[in-house]
């Protein structure tokens, strides 16, 4: 930095260009998020490139120094381009299904209706549920034999259309990519709704007495308004898709066959099932070199846009009397003729836009209702053949059965259900520790970046931070583990909660970044005027400025913390410090009949947070979206 | 263009009402202003005239068309937009071509009107720039030129200068006047602005709490207000507020005096028909042409007053202010209304000689 204090004389002063001295307060705001990123999420990140070119012999744990060698190998693997392949068609209608159901979804909420705020409510919720507990129940709504799918269509009389929905590869691949947009299009909605409320209303004003009709005014004034949010969007679209795993481990587990064995599940089953580490680890850096492409595409989406300068020249006086050009003959103004008469388009375009209201809440609310009726079906109900979902009776035994299990008889309930108690316990400590280090330490490093954006090292570190948010968690997870061990801190919740406040540091840190940027400097300065420290006028005066974006923070990293499944699946193995998602997955994979009740109370229990979080706070997460930093 | 008719208009928020019982009629080619305090319904009147907010009451016609059930794009009215609410990803020239393209008419008449408003408005160097790399002043010539492009039925203005700088609002006010009288245009301006509002209009339509003041030509308007709130609303410095008796001659103690600072000044020998007060000069604002004079009066009520020279007076002087008495409005301090000029001292000649000329005209 000293090099650059010094301006040279003849260099043309130019605004913004001399380097600001910056104060030591903004690098010790700074540097514990730096440093706990470097070292959580850096330091493995190497870590597991070196293992790329090491081959690793699982039971002597002899390393090997290959080189590129298993980089070189991969052309050759005719799976990997299968994977691939697969991993480009899930992504591809990944993207195009949540950008065009956001869309609508977007459209729809920002109208002005009687129960609006309660719809934004219901359509966030298939967001904010775990990506655990969603495939917990799309796989039992697509199971084969007592599946709710089936059910329903038993009951509605067409049990030749019953079938094992998962069964079929082509037709897995596309209902968990459905299931993944079912996840994913809240999100998108969220950010297409900060670019429309950011438009301008006069422009749509304007276009209307231009003579535009809705749909002309959609495709000439809010899809160009609304681009770059869409090309963003649609990056981030495909970085989820490049890194969705934790319905895939849930609802198939690549399978059938190889139907849905995605590049990143291939990585997952070399490294930790076939305990291939340097070829595991090849595949998952390709992953994250994908990523990495994209997302510096993403920043320069999002970076500073170059604005044209203004030019004030060009305006030449009003020229007086008569032009060169007469004005055209222009025919007389006619209104356009109607295809209806416009009490009944008026009455057609209401009964469309409630229709349209009615699937969206239905697409968000019916998944979820099904599986709150499910949880309170007696859990020998799920299992009949054929299935229904018409319950025999309500019963709360499975809640019981989850939340005190010392009251059931010991054959109803299971072992997993006996450990939800306290994995629902671990997990809310986990996402209290997490939300709270997170918003602390992103307040502080977001208001030094909000304020010193200009200096090299603070924008480097700046983007730096975010590039590490691409990062695919599978890529880590080894080194991670391996970390852990030697700390001698594997099966512990400190583990999960410094890796959490590492990954999500980038994330807190961007939000209030974006947050302080809205809080002009002059507050700052007055406050140092009138006698305070930098540190308290950060706490004193801009604390309660910024007081809805720490809000919004916390809850997105607490969202983030409470749903977070494969760190926890790898950092965990005893239910001492299992978290609601492991538990969740541990019920499938013990495959009992009899806890699919358990389970679906667990689920609900699991989602009940994340829902009521949504609901009370849907205005700050509408808000928050707008940093544009969130994803996932 | 077009007359507009307003007939009865009233429209409400819920319970809260924001116009009541307006009646304006706006004459084809006419330059009106709405004039008033923020958040008293001129914004929302304008963009009732142009279908963007619905009525509850009354009617709106358009030259005797009901324009009730008309959406705001078959109303052929243009609207300049505070904001300019320019398209920001096209081009000036797309922008201007915009509305014409809504009418679906040949690429060549578009092509043509476009280099016809372009060169009214001097734009034709800027028609390949976005709206990003314009000016404010340039952005409100483009927000005119594709408001004007299709020859629209009326052209109305919210508020289009209040985004500019000083000098630039006064000449581009002086430029949409000589605008508006080479098109012919009917236009409706939109502006809290008195001075904008004098300057520009033909008729000013003064309004308060979503109620007309008072619907008159800018002289008229600021001569003969016709109640305290529109005396008191033109004019700057404000009004003084005389109690009545202070006059004589029997003036009802419920009446008020409106005395403008301009035509109150200090004086030695007032003249016979001139209404004179006694007080203490308290300050001395000198402003350029004039000097400001602060006055405090016997009863301790504070007047405004005018001279030419700040240096003929010193601050606790004692002061004689004369105001001839036909300038002084007299207002019915119960309902605000005003009642007329004060009359000529009783009994003085001047009386008669009205009288003759009325009797003469008569």
């Amino acid at each position: 930095m000293s090099g650059t204090t010094h301006v040279p004389a003849l260099r043309p002063p130019v605004r913004e260009r001399v380097t600001e001295r910056v104060p030591g307060f903004f690098y010790a705001a700074v540097a514990p998020t730096l440093l706990a990123v470097l070292l959580v999420v850096g330091v493995p990140l190497g870590y597991s490139l070196f293992l790329s070119l090491n081959r690793i012999n699982p039971i002597t744990h002899r390393w090997l120094f290959v080189g590129f060698g298993n980089y070189a190998a991969l052309p050759g693997n005719a799976e990997l381009w299968a994977a691939l392949g697969r991993t480009a068609y899930f992504a591809a209608l990944s993207v195009a299904g949540t950008t065009a159901l956001g869309m609508v979804f977007a459209l729809l909420l920002n109208a002005r209706f009687v129960g609006r705020g309660v719809l934004r409510s219901v359509v966030l919720v298939p967001w904010a549920m775990a990506s655990v507990s969603v495939g917990v129940l799309w796989s039992f709504l697509f199971a084969g034999d007592f599946g709710g799918v089936n059910g329903v269509l038993n009951d509605l009389g067409f049990p030749s259309l019953a079938t094992p929905w998962l069964g079929d590869g082509f037709r897995a691949l596309n209902l968990v990519a459905l299931v993944h947009v079912w996840n994913q299009a809240p999100l998108r909605a969220l950010m297409l709704l900060a670019g429309l409320q950011s438009m301008p209303a006069s422009l749509h004003k304007a276009a209307m007495l231009d003579g535009a009709g809705p749909v002309r005014r959609f495709v000439a004034i809010t899809l160009p308004w609304l681009k770059p949010n869409l090309l963003f969007i649609s990056i981030i679209a495909t970085i989820n898709a490049l890194m969705a795993f934790d319905v895939l481990w849930i609802m198939t587990r690549g399978g059938p066959g190889s139907a849905t064995t995605v590049l990143a599940w291939l990585g997952y089953l070399t490294a930790f099932q076939f305990f291939k580490f340097g070829e595991g680890a090849a595949i998952l850096y390709v992953l994250t070199l994908l990523s990495f492409v994209l997302a510096i595409l993403y920043f320069a989406v999002l970076g500073p846009r170059r604005a044209a300068p203004v030019r004030a020249d060009g305006l030449t006086a009003l020229p007086g009397g008569q032009g060169r050009h007469g004005m055209a003959a222009l025919p007389p103004f006619r209104p356009r003729t109607r295809l209806l008469p416009r009490p009944v388009a008026r009455v057609l375009a209401q009964g469309g836009f409630w229709a349209v209201a009615l699937l969206v809440f239905l697409w968000s609310a019916l998944p979820v209702a099904a599986l709150l009726l499910m949880s309170l079906t007696p859990a020998s109900d799920l299992i009949r053949t054929p299935a229904s979902m018409v319950p025999s009776t309500i019963t709360l035994d499975n809640f019981v059965s989850v939340l005190l299990p010392g009251r059931v008889a010991a054959q109803a309930s299971s072992v997993q259900a006996q450990r939800v108690p306290l994995s629902l316990l671990n997990s809310f400590a986990v996402g209290a520790v997490v939300a709270a280090v997170s918003v602390v330490l992103g307040t502080l490093a977001g208001y030094a970046f909000a304020r010193h954006d200009k200096t090299p090292a603070f924008k480097l570190s700046l983007w730096a931070l975010l590039l590490t948010r691409m990062t695919p968690g599978l890529t880590l997870v080894l080194p991670f583990f391996i970390g852990f061990r030697a700390a001698g801190l594997i099966d512990t919740r400190t583990a999960l909660m410094v890796s959490y406040c590492s990954f999500l540091l980038p994330l807190s840190t961007w939000m209030m970044r974006s947050y302080f940027e809205g809080v002009p400097r002059s507050l700052d300065r007055a406050a140092l005027i009138d006698g305070c420290s930098r540190l308290k006028a950060l706490w004193k005066i801009l604390l309660p400025v910024v007081r809805p974006g720490i809000v919004a923070t916390a809850i997105f990293c607490f969202l983030a913390s409470w749903n977070e499944f494969l760190f926890a699946l790898i950092l965990t193995s005893t239910p001492r410090a299992q978290t609601i998602p492991v538990i969740l997955a541990g019920f499938l994979s013990q495959a009992q009949f009899y806890t699919y009740g358990p389970l679906f109370a667990a689920t609900v229990l699991s989602v009940a947070p994340p829902v009521a979080v949504a609901f009370l706070f849907q205005r700050y997460l509408v808000q928050g979206a707008l940093s544009g930093s969130v994803k996932g | 263009m077009a007359s507009i008719s307003i007939r009865d208009v009233s429209k409400s928020y819920g319970a809260l009402p924001v116009l009541q019982g307006l009646d304006l009629d706006i004459r084809d080619g006419e330059f009106v202003s709405f004039l008033g305090p923020s958040g008293c319904g001129k914004s929302t009147l304008l963009f009732c005239i142009a279908g963007l907010e619905e009525i509850s009451g009354g009617a709106i016609r358009l030259d005797g068309q009901d324009m009730g059930r008309i959406p705001p794009r078959d109303r052929n009215i243009a609207l300049v937009f505070q904001d300019y609410a320019l398209y920001p990803h096209m081009r000036v020239r797309e922008n201007i071509a915009f509305p014409l393209q809504q009418q679906r008419l040949p690429a060549q008449t578009v092509q043509k009107q476009v280099a016809w408003a372009a060169e009214l408005l001097g734009l034709e160097a800027l028609l390949d720039r976005s709206p990003a790399e314009l000016s404010g002043g340039q952005r409100q010539r483009v927000a005119v030129g594709r408001a004007i492009v299709r020859n629209p039925a009326a052209l109305l203005m919210d508020e289009p200068l209040s985004n500019l700088d000083a000098s630039l609002r006064v000449r581009m006010r002086t430029e949409i006047k000589r605008l508006q009288r080479e098109l012919g245009m009917t236009v409706v301006f939109v502006t809290h602005d008195q001075e904008e509002a004098m300057v520009l209009s033909d008729r000013i339509a003064v309004m308060d709490a979503g109620v007309l003041q008072q619907f008159a030509e800018p002289m008229t308007v600021y001569r003969e207000p016709a109640n305290q709130f529109v005396a008191s609303f033109i004019g700057s410095p404000q009004m003084n507020f005389l109690p009545g008796p202070v006059a004589g001659g029997g003036m009802a103690a419920s009446s008020l005096l409106g005395v403008r600072p301009y035509d109150l000044s200090p004086t030695r020998r007032p003249g016979p028909d001139d209404l004179t007060v006694e007080g203490t000069l308290t300050l001395i604002e000198p402003a350029g042409p004039v000097t400001f004079l602060d006055v405090t009066l016997a009863d301790g009520s504070l007047v405004k007053a005018t001279c030419p020279d700040p240096r003929t007076h010193q601050p606790g002087e004692p002061l004689t202010l004369a105001v001839p008495r036909g300038s002084v409005s007299v207002f019915n301090a119960d309902n605000g209304k005003r009642t007329g000029a004060l009359a000529p001292p009783s009994g003085a000649r001047v009386r008669d000689g009205v009288a003759e000329a009325v009797a003469h005209r008569a």
